[in-house]
C-alpha cells in the first residue's frame, strides 16, 4: 500500500453560520487518483481551496508528510508541493503559453528577485516549462499566446503550469469542466498517466471520467464526508445513491 | 539592442535621443528652450516611474509627487547651505533616503488595493505636503533656496557645470536615457516575469507560490526613489523646492501624461510628458483658457488612441500590440 502524503484530520470551514466543511477527516496516497464527488454545494472546492491553503481552515489540522502545515501562509503551500488548478480557468492570457509554464516554474528555481538578469538566460526554467507542456501535450502551442488557444487547450495549460511548479500533489477543481467529448477523452489519458507518478485529488462532476479514472472516491454531503471507498463499492452503496442521485420517493 | 520591445519604440528611441543629443546645437544658447527641454525630460523621468508603477505593476497611486517633492527637500534639507557638495554623492543619499521612505510608506498602502490605494496614496501625499507648508524650519509655503549648486567632479574629472544650461540638460538627458534603460532591463528579468504576473493575475501568482506584497513592496521602492531623482533634479534647475512640488495635482498630471503616451510602455511616459508639456505651452500662448482646449483635447486623444500615443505609433509601424 502506498503511503499517505496529504491528510485532513477534523478540517473545518466555517462561513459565518455555514458550514462549509464540518470535522472532516481524509486522507491522500501517492500514486493514486482520490476524486471527491458529491452534490452541488457539499464543499467539494471548500475542501480543494482549504487543501491547498487559498481558504485558512476554521479549526483542524492538514498534515503534509505527516508534517502540520495548516498554519503556512496561502503561497507556501505551493512551496511544500502542493500544486492546484482552478475551476474558471486561471492563466496569464497575455503570455505565450510557454511564459505561462515560465512563471510556474521559475517559483521553484528561484532568481524571484533578479533585477538584472535576463529572464530568457535561465535555461533551466525554460526546460522545466518546455517539459511540463510536453507533459500535456501543448508542444506545439509553446510560443502562441494564451488567450488565442482554444478553451481545451487553455485547460491543459491550466493543468501544465500546476506541473511546472514541480507538486508532489495535485488538486485538480473540475479539469473537465465545460469541455466536449474529445477535449475530455485527451484529459483523461492525461490524467491517467499523471497519476503514476502524482498524488492526485480530483474534483469532477463528469461521472462517466470518475469512474474510469479514480482509485478511490469519497462522497461528501453537506460538507461532511459520507463515505471514501473503491469505485465499484460506491456505485452500490445505496447510501450514495441516496445522498447523491436521490432517492425514488422524488421522482415522479 | 535586443531590450527594445517592437519596432515602434525602437524607431522613438534612437530618433529621440539623437534629436536629444544635437538639439542644443541648433539651440545656440537659447537658454529658454534649453531649460524647457531640461523641464520636460526631468518631469519624463517623473512619469516615467509612474508608468512602471500604474502600467506595470498595477499599483495605481495618486500620491507619487510626494517622493518627487521629497527628492528635493532632502537635498535642500541634507546639503550645507553655502558649500558647494559632490552631485553623485548626494544622488546616492536622495535615493537612499527616499528609498527608505518609500519601504515605510509602501509597509502600509501596499496593504491595500484599487481604489483603498490611491486613496491611502493620496492621503499620504497630502499630509506631507502640509507638513512642509505648516512648518516653519523648512520654509514652509515658500520652500526652500539651493543657493549653490553642487559640482560633478568624479575620481578628480569634472566635466559637467550644473551652473550653464547645456550642461544640465545633458545630464537630464543622460539620466532620462539610465532610467529608461534601467527600467526596460528589470521589465526582461527574472523579476519582471512575476511583476507581468502578477500584474495580470495576483490570485495565481499566488497560487504559484509567490509572496506577492514583497515583489510590488520591490516595485514601489524602485518607483519612488526614480521620482525622488527626479524632483531633485527640479530642485537644481530651479534652485528652490516648494511643497506645491507635493501637490495631488503634480501627480494626477503625470496620470495623465503617463495614459496619454501610452501606460506600461515606459517610452510612452517620455511621449506622453513632451506631447503633455507642448500643447500646453502651444495652447497657453493661443489662449487664455487653455486649461479648457487643454481638457478637451486630451479627453480626445484618450478616447480615439487605444493605450496612448505608443499604441498610436506601433499601429502606424505596423506591429501587433505587444
Amino acid at each position: 500500500m502506498s503511503q499517505t502524503i496529504l491528510e485532513a484530520e477534523n478540517l473545518c470551514k466555517f462561513w459565518g453560520g455555514l458550514k462549509a466543511l464540518n470535522e472532516l477527516n481524509i486522507q491522500f496516497k501517492d500514486k493514486q487518483l482520490h476524486s471527491i464527488v458529491g452534490p452541488n454545494g457539499a464543499g467539494k472546492s471548500t475542501l480543494l481551496n482549504t487543501l491547498c491553503g487559498a481558504y485558512p481552515a476554521t479549526s483542524g489540522v492538514i498534515l503534509y508528510h505527516g508534517k502540520p502545515i495548516t498554519h503556512l501562509k496561502g503561497y507556501e503551500f505551493c512551496r511544500e508541493g502542493i500544486g492546484r488548478s482552478f475551476q474558471k480557468t486561471n492563466i496569464f492570457h497575455n503570455a505565450t503559453c510557454l511564459e505561462n509554464c515560465c512563471i510556474a516554474a521559475q517559483q521553484r528555481i528561484g532568481g524571484n528577485f533578479n533585477l538584472f538578469r535576463k529572464r530568457s538566460k535561465n535555461r533551466q526554467i525554460t526546460e522545466i516549462a518546455r517539459k511540463a507542456l510536453q507533459q500535456v501535450g501543448l508542444t506545439a502551442r509553446a510560443d502562441t499566446r494564451a488567450t488565442e488557444v482554444s478553451y481545451g487547450e487553455q485547460r491543459q495549460l491550466e493543468i501544465a503550469m500546476v506541473l511546472a511548479t514541480s507538486p508532489k500533489v495535485l488538486l485538480l477543481d473540475e479539469p473537465m469542466a465545460g469541455m466536449g467529448h474529445e477535449e475530455s477523452q485527451t484529459i483523461i489519458s492525461l490524467l491517467k498517466e499523471l497519476k503514476q507518478q502524482y498524488c492526485i485529488v480530483l474534483v469532477e462532476h463528469d461521472m462517466d471520467a470518475v469512474f474510469e479514472l479514480s482509485d478511490l472516491m469519497t462522497v461528501m454531503v453537506d460538507g461532511q464526508h459520507l463515505i471514501t471507498d473503491t469505485v465499484d463499492n460506491i456505485r452500490n452503496n445505496p447510501l450514495v445513491q441516496d445522498a447523491y442521485l436521490g432517492n425514488d420517493d422524488e421522482v415522479f | 539592442m535586443s531590450i527594445l520591445s517592437n519596432k515602434s519604440e525602437k524607431i522613438f528611441i534612437y530618433l529621440f535621443f539623437a534629436i536629444g543629443l544635437f538639439i542644443p546645437l541648433f539651440l545656440e544658447g537659447n537658454t529658454f528652450f534649453i531649460n524647457k527641454f531640461s523641464t520636460i525630460i526631468i518631469l519624463a523621468i517623473f512619469v516615467m516611474s509612474l508608468d512602471y508603477l500604474v502600467g506595470r505593476t498595477g499599483l495605481i497611486t495618486l500620491g507619487h509627487a510626494m517622493f518627487y517633492g521629497l527628492g528635493g527637500y532632502i537635498f535642500t534639507i541634507l546639503a550645507p547651505e553655502y558649500e558647494a557638495v559632490n552631485f553623485w554623492v548626494y544622488t546616492f543619499y536622495v535615493m537612499l533616503i527616499s528609498g527608505f521612505i518609500a519601504l515605510i510608506v509602501g509597509l502600509i498602502v501596499l496593504r491595500t488595493s484599487g481604489i483603498y490605494m490611491i486613496m491611502i496614496t493620496l492621503a499620504l501625499a497630502q499630509m506631507s505636503f502640509y507638513f512642509f507648508a505648516d512648518s516653519i524650519e523648512y520654509g514652509g509655503q515658500d520652500g526652500l533656496f539651493v543657493y549653490i549648486k553642487p559640482e560633478t567632479s568624479i575620481f578628480g574629472l569634472n566635466f559637467l557645470d550644473l551652473e550653464n544650461e547645456t550642461h544640465f540638460y545633458y545630464l537630464c538627458l543622460l539620466s532620462l536615457f539610465n532610467c529608461f534603460v534601467f527600467f526596460k532591463i528589470i521589465m526582461n528579468s527574472s523579476f519582471g516575469r512575476v511583476i507581468d504576473a502578477l500584474k495580470e493575475n495576483p490570485d495565481r501568482a499566488t497560487a504559484l507560490g509567490y509572496n506577492i506584497f514583497h515583489f510590488r513592496l520591490i516595485a514601489y521602492v524602485l518607483a519612488s526613489s526614480l521620482a525622488a531623482y527626479a524632483g531633485y533634479l527640479f530642485a537644481l534647475q530651479f534652485g528652490f523646492v516648494n511643497p506645491s512640488m507635493m501637490s495631488w495635482d503634480v501627480s494626477a498630471t503625470a496620470l495623465v501624461m503617463a495614459l496619454l503616451g501610452g501606460l506600461g510602455t515606459i517610452y510612452g511616459a517620455i511621449i506622453g510628458s513632451f506631447v503633455y508639456e507642448g500643447l500646453h505651452y502651444f495652447i497657453e500662448h493661443l489662449t487664455e483658457y487653455w486649461m479648457f482646449f487643454m481638457g478637451a483635447l486630451i479627453i480626445a486623444l484618450v478616447l480615439t488612441l487605444k493605450n496612448g500615443m505608443a499604441g498610436f505609433l506601433n499601429t502606424l509601424s505596423g506591429g501587433k500590440r505587444s
